[in-house]
């Protein structure tokens, strides 16, 4: 009987050393960074949730280069100080590629440990021009410049609107600043003069202080560069102060998102435009109506915003280097993608990107928003 | 004239609000000598309670709530924060009565996070918004100042609520109790009267104030998260202190000043320098007037 038992347990064993010998294919680690808490909660979980989807997609057709795809997620609460933590955690967790952050504060100290560890980093969302000024090797965006949208802006509101009074808000964030600047530069470019120039401070409740000082000057236009939740009651503080009848407010592509409408009000927001890459349902691309479909038969909603789209492509040019390359070297990925990958059919228009990082073209459309709350292509 | 006008009632909507959250800092330090972190709190919870209430009852979503009804979501939403006023104290506060002054000052930093977590996971990460046409669009204009009909009730509503508070503790007995346990406990219990109630009392009338400061944040700027609380309790904190902490009539005019003078600050250097502005006249304060603009000099206790 001893003997017996001795020879099962063996045996058991055996087996099961064997199975560990089979099971021990290491998987492709990819991390997802965003706020997937706090007050951009929204997008940070768009971003997890596309990449997700996909690597799902990937995982059941018998993974990539026969390895399974693990996600591994990180909560920066899009706070700068927690960005490093998350981008450490990262390192740790031996990813080869990171996708995130969401905005440019948050991704702006990310990248840098991201470079210094030799790990592939895609943002999805963040715009700032000076990102892509370090010399970064390892850092793409699938978005586009602040410059562009800057450029977008000046030209759309000098030559389709003919107005020349503006006035340029922003939060201070690296974004929001960085596009009210260039933005500035355009327009004063185009003989447009800037009437006033300053940030609020994003999180607070009251912007009547500034929006009063705005109606003392009376600028034709106003331009706000930050976030859709302040973007809200900026334009319902200035319809309660009687700002919005002599002038037209504008966002920019923060500002698109649907919660900027609920939280501003119809009343308010019917009548404001917004500079942005196209809303996700207009992308004409097949690969897109593929994404928003798959989108909403897992989740059951429909994606928030273009930027969960955008992580989507982040995470699609990732696997297509690692498609074409057959490896899976963080430094090769990017030499991929910075000089063979081109014009690659993404969820948001080809994608090609240039020595520094950026993606080359632009999308930028004005959309103003309707009667019925929805944002649709300015005429 | 006219900007400095509408910089002003922009300054008094603000500075009601941090008055009334400002009442249940000073009231609870005046009677236990204790900075009641979790105040903010109460505040925050009040507003997601008239959230609550507000969709419960449909309000809002076609025409706007009726007076009685909008009246039902102040009445909901301050009795239920106190409650929790009282619970806080009882569970956080009562049971360090004795202790050392930091150990109460650390459970209610303890009660705060809690709260706010709690809201979080409730309510979700992403900011509320309250319904578009709960509260009728009227506004006047008054001399090119243009004011909202959300601004003048939070005016109003906060000075008739400072002026029943003022008018309960000076001319009624149970005030008269307040005080007596604000001078001293043990000296007042001999007189007959019952501290813990006393104590119990000043947790309802301070988070049913902060709760109601709440519901009118929520009602005017729509949009509420889960960390509003902090935002506007470090503000009223500060103003209470301004104002003389302990001092009823002094948060009351410590919140006003404090609104006023951020907004001017804000409308006529910068934003960015709204706070810088507020808490430097604060240290100034502190230096000529040590107790706050209306504290007295109470002697020292042995």
């Amino acid at each position: 009987m001893k003997k017996f038992v001795a020879i099962t347990l063996l045996l058991v064993m055996a087996v099961a050393l064997t199975g560990c010998g089979k099971k021990e294919v290491e998987p492709i680690r990819i991390g997802v960074q965003g706020p997937i808490s706090g007050q951009w909660a929204i997008e940070g979980t768009g971003f997890v949730k596309a990449v997700r989807l996909l690597a799902e997609e990937i995982n059941n057709g018998g993974g990539l280069l026969g390895r399974p795809i693990e996600i591994i997620e990180g909560d920066d609460k899009g706070d700068p100080k927690e960005s490093s933590l998350v981008a450490q955690k990262m390192v740790a967790s031996k990813v080869i590629a990171v996708i995130g952050a969401y905005n440019s504060t948050a991704t702006e100290p990310a990248s840098q440990i991201y470079d210094e560890n030799k790990i592939l980093h895609i943002t999805p969302s963040s715009t700032a021009t000076r990102l892509t000024e370090k010399g970064y090797k390892m850092f793409f965006r699938t978005c586009f410049l602040d410059d562009r949208q800057g450029l977008f802006a000046a030209e759309f509101i000098t030559k389709t609107l003919g107005k020349s009074k503006v006035a340029l808000i922003h939060d201070n964030s690296t974004y929001a600043k960085g596009l009210a600047e260039w933005t500035k530069k355009y327009l004063e470019e185009r003989g447009a003069t800037v009437v006033f120039f300053d940030a609020i401070t994003p999180g607070e409740k009251d912007y009547s202080p500034t929006l009063t000082r705005v109606k003392a000057i009376g600028p034709e236009v106003i331009y706000f560069t930050g976030y859709f939740s302040d973007a809200g009651l900026l334009v319902r503080q200035a319809k309660d102060l009687g700002i919005l009848e002599t002038a037209q407010f504008m966002g920019g592509n923060a500002v698109n998102n649907p919660d900027y409408i609920k939280s501003a009000g119809l009343d308010a927001a019917k009548g404001s435009i917004i500079t942005t890459e196209p809303v996700p349902s207009d992308l004409p691309y097949p690969e897109a109506q593929k994404f928003l479909q798959d989108f909403k038969a897992k989740y059951n909603e429909d994606v928030a915003s273009v930027w969960t789209p955008s992580a989507a492509d982040a995470f699609r040019v990732i696997v297509e280097a690692i498609r074409k390359t057959n490896s899976t070297d963080p430094v090769k990925l990017a030499e991929y993608l910075h000089n063979e990958l081109k014009d690659f059919p993404g969820i948001t228009g080809p994608i090609t990107f240039d020595e520094k990082g950026d993606r080359l073209g632009t999308i930028h459309k004005a959309y103003i928003v309707n009667e019925k709350g929805e944002f649709v292509p300015y005429k | 004239m006219q900007e400095f006008l509408q910089q002003v009632v922009n300054g008094l909507t603000v500075g009601s609000v941090y008055s009334l959250v400002a009442l249940g800092y000073t009231m609870v330090y005046g009677i236990l000598r204790l900075i009641n972190f979790a105040h903010g709190e109460m505040f925050m919870v009040g507003s997601y309670l008239a959230l609550s209430t507000v969709s419960v009852l449909g309000m809002g979503q076609v025409a706007s709530g009726s007076l009685g009804g909008i009246l039902l979501v102040f009445l909901i939403s301050m009795t239920a924060v106190a409650g929790l006023g009282v619970l806080v104290e009882r569970v956080a506060y009562r049971p360090l009565r004795r202790a050392s002054r930091l150990a109460p000052i650390v459970s209610a930093l303890g009660a705060s996070i809690f709260l706010q977590n709690a809201i979080m996971l409730i309510y979700g990460t992403r900011f509320k918004v309250f319904p578009e046409k709960l509260i009728p669009q009227i506004s006047w204009e008054v001399g090119g100042v243009k004011i909202t009909l959300m601004r003048v009730v939070i005016l109003v509503v906060s000075l008739l609520l400072m002026a029943a508070l003022y008018t309960l503790v000076q001319k009624t007995q149970l005030g008269a109790a307040i005080r007596a346990c604000a001078l001293d406990h043990d000296t007042a219990r001999l007189m007959g009267i019952d501290v813990d109630r006393i104590v119990s009392l000043v947790f309802i009338i301070g988070p049913a104030l902060g709760a109601a400061a709440g519901v009118m944040v929520g009602m005017f700027y729509y949009q509420i998260n889960f960390v509003i609380g902090w935002t506007y309790g470090i503000r009223a904190f500060t103003a209470a202190i301004l104002g003389g902490i302990g001092n009823i009539p002094g948060a009351m005019l410590g919140g006003l000043i404090l609104g006023v003078l951020e907004t001017l600050g804000a409308g006529y250097i910068s934003p960015g320098w709204k706070d810088a502005i507020s808490f430097f006249l604060l240290i100034l304060i502190l230096i000529v007037r040590p107790t706050g603009i209306l504290g007295e000099r109470v002697a020292e206790k042995v």
